[in-house]
This record gives structure tokens, sequence and C-alpha cells, in this order.
């Protein structure tokens, strides 16, 4: 039965399996952007921040509140968005983890899927539990449908491409951020060793409160782009895409930046392509048998490196 | 890691432990039957379950402002024998096992005398054996799963079935649309799917060929891999079996994929949101079955339509508001004949089984036979500019 399903699905075609590739790309980009974040915080404090799911979702209502309540121009609107998030994540921080640095991991990690559960709530709180969703006219009419002939029948919209190409040049810029920058060179001392890092006079408090800020911008962006995309802004979206994204993270190997991005892009193709080729109820069910499967073989991921365990 | 992985299964492990207990202890905690009329003065009770918040919240709203009008009606005309109406409503969100809650709750309360609901046919299903066992008459107002009053004798409707409403969709597009290719594209839901397989045999009949069948989950986002697969199977039309929020994100992406079959859908998708989510441009010529519309029907419906938009501010009431209207009605009237008893309400009920004994509302006349399934003709609506109208073409 899924046999036939799948030789008949074979038999759609090279330009069908390059569009589920391009969907699958982007859902996958959207993915190693919050996994970015995810991981980073986890490189450094190892704590999974539950509630970093929740900016990705905010990121997608700010920029709804300033684009259509507020009636500021959309690139304003999202980078005010951006912007919020980041202090929205340093606040998190601040408040959440902060105090609570140097309790036992467990305290962090309630206190993580605690904030979660807020932040999903007082979204409920503030625009209800009617999903939104960004006007048509947001992005003009030439954006949004598909005019870029791949190959044969394969088309892709300005959007998808826009998605693919921001999504690269945010995971190089954040790659030379961490390689070549004094703040990257330290975020990498503190993700070695924090206590030698604050030894050799880095202050690594600031360290920790960049780190948030730039994993709560990646996943506005994220966010806003899921929201023009998908075409919906709903106080639970948080929670599925956040946990897709731990899973990719997870895959690439946790604390490990390419790692998350690798990851993010694998769960999102092998979903699609599961979508598309085996069935489509199941897609999650096969992303996560893909990433089950390279745990068993590579238990640290695939690019994360063996952990020694500190004592 | 593992230790956090662990620790997460262990969360999950007592989150699902605790909630299998409550359930337990629920369904073990069988609601005494309603005793004899307690003193017949104060207000009658009726339940309302639906969606009033979550994804179907839509539905839940426009509901419930209809049930209003009509409760307000008969109380500024007196009330039923002297006695008012007064409306409690459950939250369900559509969802099977807060629907079993609020059913519980309803049922244990001995002021409730009827409900209306539920709105959903999952929530419906899961919701009877509690009416059934407590002895609580139930009239939903939007309920078209084909076993919902076949289940219990306490259930009635004021909506016609799936398999009338699927087998109509597939006359019509192949009749009247002239449509020879179909795809069909369901949520995984008793709704759904019942009106798929309906779809499927009224598409075999007339000989409209299935190209191809997919499915999606309740909290999908993404629906471009199945759309992507339906642009290379290049059907003539696409039926959308499911709900209006995720619906109106499928003519939304279908749109981005440059997909031009011609969509159609059911009931659930006749209603105002699925035009705010998809754009209007998304939804442009999207064709859906009504169980009632108000163009078609004249003359009081179209008054309650007018009251409606002056009374909530603009809202433009649907179908479902029509059949909530029409379902207050049809319990005050056997509360009228027969009395403010529970199973007084059922027995008269039950009498409304032919067209002289049938309740007169805005709606049409209904009456049910003996299952509590009523017989109402098949609508279409066709979206215009942005707002549900009647199609030009009609099929009775």
């Amino acid at each position: 039965m899924v046999f036939d399903q799948l030789i008949g699905n074979f038999k759609l075609g090279i330009d069908y399996a390059i569009e589920q590739l391009i969907n699958g790309i982007n859902i996958g980009g959207i993915y190693a952007l919050i996994a970015v974040g995810y991981t980073m915080v986890y490189g450094i404090i190892e704590l999974i921040n539950f509630a970093h799911g929740e900016i990705y979702m905010l990121g997608a209502y700010m920029a709804f509140t300033f684009y259509v309540m507020l009636h500021l121009p959309f690139p304003i609107a999202v980078l005010l968005s951006i912007f919020t998030c980041m202090l929205l994540g340093i606040l998190l921080e601040f408040v959440a983890y902060r105090p609570l640095r140097n309790a036992p991991r467990l305290a962090a990690l309630i206190t993580a899927i605690g904030a979660s559960l807020f932040l999903q709530n007082l979204a409920l709180i503030i625009w209800g539990g009617i999903p939104k969703s960004f006007p048509e006219q947001t992005l003009p009419d030439f954006f949004q449908s598909p005019i870029i002939t791949i190959h044969g029948n394969a088309n892709i919209s300005l959007l998808q491409y826009n998605i693919f190409f921001i999504t690269v040049f945010l995971m190089l810029g954040l790659h030379l951020l961490i390689t070549r920058t004094k703040i990257g060179t330290a975020m990498r001392a503190c993700a070695q060793d924090k206590t030698t890092a604050s030894l050799m006079g880095i202050n690594v408090n600031r360290v920790i409160t960049f780190t948030f800020a730039v994993g709560s911008s990646l996943g506005a962006v994220a966010g806003i782009l899921a929201g023009l995309y998908y075409n919906i802004i709903k106080h639970t979206i948080g929670y599925v895409a956040g946990v897709k994204a731990f899973a990719a993270a997870v895959l690439g190997g946790i604390g490990n930046v390419p790692g998350a991005m690798l990851g993010g892009f694998v769960l999102g193709i092998a979903e699609t392509f599961g979508a598309g080729y085996i069935s489509s109820p199941y897609r999650d069910g096969i992303a996560y048998a893909v990433m089950i499967l390279v745990i068993v073989f590579r238990p640290s991921g695939i690019l994360g490196r063996k952990q020694t365990v500190k004592v | 890691m593992k230790k956090l992985l662990n620790f997460r299964l262990l969360i999950f492990i007592s989150i699902l432990a605790i909630s299998s207990a409550l359930i337990f202890a629920a369904c073990e905690k069988k609601p005494e039957p309603a005793t004899g009329p307690e003193e017949a003065t104060g207000p009658i009770k009726i339940g309302f379950a639906g969606p009033m918040s979550g994804d179907a919240a839509a539905y839940g709203e426009i509901i419930r402002n209809g049930i209003m009008m009509k409760i307000e009606e008969i109380n500024e005309a007196g009330g039923i024998n002297g006695r008012m109406l007064e409306l409690v409503v459950g939250d369900e969100l559509c969802d099977p096992k807060e629907a079993a809650t609020i059913a519980q709750k309803f049922a244990s309360d001995k002021e409730i005398l009827a409900v209306i609901g539920h709105v959903c046919s999952s929530a419906t299903l899961a919701a009877l054996p509690y009416y059934k066992d407590a002895g609580l008459p139930a009239v939903s107002p939007t309920a078209t799963n084909v076993d919902v009053c076949k289940k219990s004798e306490w259930m009635f409707r004021d909506v016609y079935r799936d398999d009338f409403q699927g087998e109509f969709i597939a006359k019509y597009a192949k009749e009247v649309l002239g449509l020879n290719t179909v795809a069909v594209f369901h949520e995984n839901n008793d709704y759904a799917i019942g009106l798929m397989e309906a779809f499927k045999k009224g598409a075999e009949e007339v000989g409209l060929e299935v190209v191809g069948v997919e499915s999606y989950v309740k909290d999908t986002v993404d629906f471009t891999p199945q759309l992507t697969k339906f642009k290379h199977l290049a059907p003539d039309g696409i039926f959308i079996a499911g709900y209006y929020q995720q619906g109106g994100l499928i003519l939304n992406q279908a749109k981005k994929l440059g997909l031009t079959s011609q969509f159609m859908g059911a009931d659930g998708l006749n209603n105002p949101e699925l035009i705010e989510i998809a754009g209007k441009e998304a939804s442009e010529g999207f064709i859906a079955s009504s169980p009632f519309v108000y163009e078609a029907a004249g003359g009081e419906a179209l008054k309650f339509k007018k009251d409606f938009e002056a009374k909530y501010d603009g809202m433009t009431p649907d179908w479902m508001a029509a059949n909530g209207y029409d379902a207050v009605g049809i319990i005050a009237k056997a509360i009228e004949e027969c009395g403010a008893d529970r199973a007084k309400i059922r027995e008269c009920l039950a009498g409304m089984n032919t067209e002289e004994k049938g309740y007169k509302g805005i709606t049409g006349v209904t009456f049910f036979d003996e299952n509590g399934d009523c017989l109402k003709p098949a609508y279409v609506s066709i979206i215009k500019a942005g707002e549900f109208v009647a199609a030009e073409k009609q099929m009775f």
C-alpha cells in the first residue's frame, strides 16, 4: 500500500522532487534559525531554553502589531520586532535564568518550561485566541507568486527564494561573528570553561546576555518569515516549532552552531519528503525517525563531539 | 544531555499518568439521574457547549450570538410559561477530551434541562455518552458526522448529515461546475474522514475521478508538501474536508504555490473567518456547501440577519448562527408543550417526527427521524469579493 504510493509518487518526476526539496529547505531554514538559538545558549550555560520557541512566536506577533495595528511601514515593523525580541531574550535571561545560574540544572530547566508557558499565555491574553495573519498586501504580489523557473515545471516565488537567501546570509553572519570577532572568541571561551574565561578577564555575564540577544533576534526573524510564508500567527506556534528546532539542534549536535543549521535543514527536508513521498499525516513521525536513527549511530549528533563529563 | 532527556520523558509519563487517572476518576463518577421538576418559578437553564477559544473559536462565538438572539426574544415576550431562559456556556475548544469534561458538568447540574451542542462532530461523539447516562437531551446545531444521532436516543440535530452533504458536493462539482477529476485534502478527524468517504462515494456515482487523497493533522501550519503534490497531479478541482482555520491556510499557501484548481469545501469551511485567514485574493471563487443560505430563505431569515448585524456591530451571521437560533426555538417549543423536565423534553423532541409536527424556524421546518436526524436541503455558497454569497446555480 505504502509501497505503491511511493512508486506512484516517484512517477511524478524530477520537477516534483525539486519543488519538494524547496519546500523542505524553506521550513528547514526556519527550524535552523530557531535551532541556532537553542544550541548557542546550551553551549554556554548548558540550559535548554524551552522559552525560545515562544520568542519565535512573539517575533511574528510583534511584527504583526507594529505593522497592522500601529500602521508602521513593514521594514520598520520588522526591525522593531527583532529589537523587541532581543530585549525580551535579555530580560528572560536576567529574570528567569540568572538568579538560578548556580542552582541545580533541574531548577533552571523547570523555570524554562514555566517561562515558556507564561509567555504563551501572555500572548493569548494580549492577542486573543483567534489566529492572526499578515494582510495580502504586506508584500507585493509578484513577490508571492511562483515566477522563477528552476527546471521544467518547477517554479518558486521570490518569497521562497528570499527565505533561503536570508537564512543562509544570517547563518554566515553568525558564523563570522563567532569565529572572527572578539565577542565571538569570548563566547567560545565561555563555552569551553566559564571559570577560566572569567579569570582571563572575560565578563561572563555580558557574554551570556549577548548570546541570548543574538539567539532571540534570529528566533524573531524565523517567526516573521514563517508568519509571512505560512500565513499564521497563533500563540501555540512556538511550541511545535520549538520542539522541532530543539530536535534539529540535538540532531546536529547540541552546542554546535553549524550542526544546528545542518540539523534544521536535514529535519525540514526529511519532513517534507516524508510528507510528499510516503505519507502526509506521518510527516512529523518521519522527521523524528530520521533524528532517532542519527542519534542511535552518532549519540552526540552529526557534528557534535564526544563530551567529557565534568566532575 | 542523557539526564535531561530522561527527565523530559519522566515529566511526559507523569503527565500521562495523572491525566489518565483523572479521566478514569471522571468516568467512574456517574452523575445521578435528574429528579422531578423543581419549583417552577426560577429561570430555565440551557447549556451551550462549543469552542469559545482555540482554533475553532469563531464557530463558538457566532453560534452563541445566534442562540442569545432567540433567548432574548423569548424572554422579552415573557419567557416560557412565565419562566425566563438562561444560557450556561461551556468552552470545550472542539476538543473531545474537553468536551467530555463539559458534558459531565452539564449532566450533573440538575438545573440544566437541555443542551445545545456540541459544535464539532468529534466533540459531540465524545460528549454524548454522558448525556445518555444522565438522561439529558441535546440538540446539535452543527455536528454533521453520520453516527452522531444513531448512538443515543438523547441526541438530536437540526443540521443535515455528512453522507448527504459529501455526495451533494460531488454531484455539484460534476454536474454544475463540469469538473472531471478531483483530489481530496482532509483533516484526520471524525468529521472530515466521514465527509471524505461520502464525497468519494458520490464522486463514484456521478463518474467524477478522484486522482489523489492527502490528509493533515490538526496542528499543521505547513501544507506545502501536499499542495505541491496536488500541483503536479493537476486535478480540475480540490475538495477540502476540514475546518476554516486550516482551510484558510490551505487556500493561502495554494495561491503562493501557483495552484489553479477549483477549490471546494463543505459546511466547516463556510465561515467568514476563512476569508480573513486566506486573504481576499486567495479565497476568491471558493465554493462551499452550506445547510442554509440567507438570500435563498428570504423573509424571516433576512430579518434575523439584519437584527443580528445591528446587535453585534456588523458581524455577518452565517448558517451556524441561524441553526443555533433555531435550536433554541426547538427546545423552547418542547418545553412549552411537554413541561420543564429533561425526560419530557426528550419525549417532545422525539414526537416532532413529521413535517406538520415539526418546528418552523428561519432555516425551514425541522423534524426528526427515529435516530434524531433531520432532513434538510443543502445550498451552495461562493466567495465573491471577500464575502460568502449564494452561488448562482443551486441544486435541489
